[in-house]
């Protein structure tokens, strides 16, 4: 998950309005005047909700759309992550009062508006939405419906795990990137690397007091083949897969190679441009697209591969979150924001704009199979990144059941690393007091 | 302000001079007369502003919520569930972290609080003190200071590895303390944002009530032989006991609320170490889409609160010694509280 800039004062700024309207008695809040348009037509004003980086992306597809449908006016909102979550939560829960047009949904959330908030987000296939399918991975799109087949969002990033790394470090520290083939393999090269070059393996933010800091967890525990839940929905978050993983962050974190960085966006770009230094940076796809453009001179020192499998020989791919756009029932302007939608994901025209723009990794497959899509990067010298992502993306990647619980289970385990990472909790013990947590909270049981 | 006092000064003149004649049943029938021309429900139009405010933005969510609370969102469904909610709360190990949070942020900070804001409230009175208008602008500012600069500001000054207060304490060799990333240290830091933000407020409260108090009372302890800290004692501290009630009543409820400080510097955390009911009902809420769930711990804190302050108003009224004589001229005011 991403972070803006300035996460916090967004933060603030919108709960305030979010009370303030909460607070407003439903029927006298002001909605946006919407130029009359109806149902039929593609005119008027469209207001899209997203943030900073996947909404350049969008901006970019604005002039091409407005080429087609010179009447239209859109607005791409940079509201924020995780601004936008509490945003469109409160929105829903006023009955739609607020939202605008598109809403861009990470997936993580997307099972839970839909099960919370049912009828708040339109049935796409009312606008025809279900012939797309066959251009989207099958399991993206899966995540982005319901049970009845009701699509609700039309995937817009699909990210597979980009194992990022710093070429330069592991080169002065004398190690060979391609032989590491698991995680423990690696925290001993990280060893070596602290020695060597006094940077860590990687950085956490270990107090997880500025975001939810358990990506390492969920990407080793994806290796595995687990998760927080099952695809039954119950919770598996200590069996052995979640301990495995835990122990692997507590071994490397006692062997003293993982800074304590806290997780905001100004952060992340510190780590990108080398000012705080890391060897290593396991992240979703989309990175690739914000070191080309929030690193430049970094060019060269970064390189990407699979990830280390946990087991010998075991899964090397894990899909990393994703996010959908959506339309709001609550939208004035359906027709129009369904018009945008299909250009800019639909189409490859849009999604080549996008792409440009934003960096984001489509899922849209005649994008994916395009000319010079999975080209040779200049910038990870000579390596395709994006040659890497589909490769993954072909794997059997486990189903990864978000369930309507998913913010409890996070937020539950990242108290128990916490407890880990700074007073020396054991793994296990911390897992199930997270697990019995999640079970008092929300009365799922645990997997056998 | 004129037109008050002149009216208050002539119908305290007649009355009190012309008492036998018939003076004083006159004003009452003017105003009778006059209000023939004039529809009984005047007053009520007057008042139908804040009544309906009150009705729509007070009294309805209080309902609404109360109502929310014995709800639950079954499969998208807004299910009635009676008292599961609150049952539910009783057993969560989380709520009880979120109150004995809350009352140890409470029984060290309010007391901090307080403390400093008396001493602050002497200086500012004193007549030692030059420019005095600056001090009090300058300790009273805080409080007007937004959530967001309030959070920025102390988020870069308790910056464990690059904020001010580490860099400074790295000057006298006191080595950098991870203030916001630290169970025990967050806490402290909560306290010391809180005690920034709001000891201002309750000094300049403390000072009117000062300002209430007769010079002379101190002229008269000091021919009686009364030394300093007896004179605080019994005539500053005793002046000052309706302003102490209205301020740990205040505090105390404010800090059972508390959800700004722990929201923007340290959301919670570290596990949970400055976890408040306010931000547990928030994340219920707000994260989670728990809204029953929530307004159950909502209620729950009202009930907390409305349980404290009766017992601080019971301490208080029970503790307190004798009126001493200016107590008379401060009762009015009290009242208006």
């Amino acid at each position: 998950m991403r972070f803006t800039l300035n996460k916090r004062a967004r933060g603030m700024a919108v709960t305030a309005a979010a009370v303030a309207s909460v607070a407003a008695l439903v029927g006298c809040s002001a909605t946006a005047a919407d130029d009359g348009a109806t149902d039929g037509d593609v005119s008027g004003k469209i207001t899209i909700w997203t943030w900073n980086a996947p909404g350049d992306g969008l901006e970019a597809a604005v002039p091409a759309f407005q080429k087609l449908y010179p009447d239209v006016e859109v607005d791409v909102q940079d509201v924020g992550n995780p601004a936008i979550w509490e945003k469109i939560t409160t929105g829903m829960a006023a009955g739609g009062q607020g939202l605008p047009d598109v809403l861009n949904i990470g997936i993580d959330y997307m099972g839970n508006y839909v099960e919370q908030f049912p009828g708040e987000l339109v049935d796409l296939r009312e606008f025809g939405a279900d012939s797309l399918e066959p251009e989207f991975p099958s399991g993206a799109w899966k995540s982005g419906s319901g049970a009845d087949g009701a699509v609700y969002g039309i995937p817009y990033e699909v990210n597979a795990t980009g194992f990022f790394y710093r070429s330069d470090i592991f080169e002065e520290a004398g190690i060979d990137i391609d032989s590491i083939e698991t995680w423990d393999q690696l925290i001993d090269a990280g060893v070596i690397i602290k020695e060597k070059t006094g940077v860590p393996l990687y950085n956490q933010d270990k107090a997880a007091t500025e975001a939810d800091s358990a990506g390492l967890w969920q990407l080793q525990t994806a290796l595995q083949d687990s998760f927080y839940f099952d695809e039954s929905g119950d919770i598996t978050m200590n069996g052995d897969a979640g301990v495995t993983s835990l122990e692997l962050i507590k071994k490397a974190n006692d062997l003293g190679i993982v800074g304590d960085v806290q997780g905001s966006w100004d952060n992340l770009l510190a780590q990108l441009r080398g000012e705080k230094p890391t060897a290593i940076m396991p992240a979703g796809g989309w990175m690739a697209g914000v070191m080309e453009n929030e690193a430049p001179e970094m060019a060269g020192n970064w390189g990407v591969r699979l990830p280390p499998s946990v087991e010998p020989g075991g899964i090397t791919a894990a899909v990393n979150g994703g996010t959908y756009l959506s339309i709001p029932t609550a939208s004035k302007n359906q027709k129009t924001a369904w018009e945008f939608v299909n250009f800019a994901l639909g189409t490859l025209e849009g999604q080549k704009l996008v792409y440009e723009g934003g960096g984001m990794f489509p899922g849209y497959k005649p994008m994916l199979e395009s000319e010079g899509f999975a080209a040779p990067s200049e910038y990870f010298d000579g390596q395709s990144p994006n040659a890497i992502f589909i490769a993954e993306l072909e794997q059997d990647t486990p189903v990864l059941n978000y369930t309507s619980d998913y913010a409890r289970a996070l937020k539950a385990y990242t108290d128990a690393q916490t407890r880990v990472l700074l007073s020396g909790a054991d793994p296990q013990q911390a897992l199930d007091e997270a697990a019995d947590q999640v079970v008092q909270q929300t009365g799922r049981k645990l997997a056998d | 302000m004129n037109v008050l006092s002149s009216t208050a000064h002539a119908s305290a003149g007649p009355t009190a001079e012309a008492a036998p004649f018939a003076a004083p049943p006159r004003p009452p029938r003017r105003r009778r007369r006059s209000s023939i021309g004039h529809p009984r429900i005047t007053p009520y139009l007057f008042l139908l502003p804040t009544i309906v405010l009150f009705l729509g933005f007070k009294l309805y969510p209080y309902l609404s919520a109360f109502w929310t609370s014995l709800t639950s969102n079954i499969g998208g469904v807004i299910t009635f569930v009676g008292l599961d909610n609150y049952l539910r709360l009783l057993e969560d190990p989380l709520f009880y972290k979120a109150l004995g949070n809350t009352a140890l942020i409470l029984v060290v900070q309010v007391p901090l609080m307080l403390g400093l804001g008396i001493v602050l409230s002497v200086a500012f009175n004193s007549l030692l003190l030059k420019g005095r208008a600056f001090f009090r602008m300058a300790f009273f500012v805080p409080i007007v200071m937004g959530l967001v600069a309030y959070g920025i500001l102390f988020s870069a000054l308790f910056d464990s590895s690059a904020g001010i207060v580490n860099e400074l304490l790295g000057y006298v060799g006191i080595g950098p303390i991870p203030w916001l990333v630290d169970p025990f240290w967050a806490k402290i830091s909560i306290v010391l944002a809180m005690t920034w933000h709001y000891t201002g407020q309750n000094a300049i409260i403390y000072l009117a009530q000062l300002q209430s108090i007769p010079g002379e009372l101190y002229e008269a302890a000091q021919v009686d032989g009364a030394n300093g800290w007896q004179r605080f004692v019994n005539i500053t501290l005793s002046g000052l006991r309706p302003a102490l009630l209205l301020t740990v009543v205040l505090s105390t409820i404010g800090t059972l609320q508390l959800f700004d400080e722990p929201y923007v510097l340290t959301n919670g955390g570290p596990d949970n170490a400055t976890l408040t009911v306010g931000m547990y009902l928030y994340q219920n809420g707000f994260k989670y889409f728990d809204f029953g769930y929530a307004s159950a711990i909502g209620y729950a804190l009202t009930v907390i609160i409305a349980v404290v302050s009766l017992i601080q108003f019971r301490l208080f009224r029970e503790r307190a010694p004798k009126p001493i004589s200016p107590k008379k001229s401060m009762s009015p005011k009290e009242k208006t509280r």
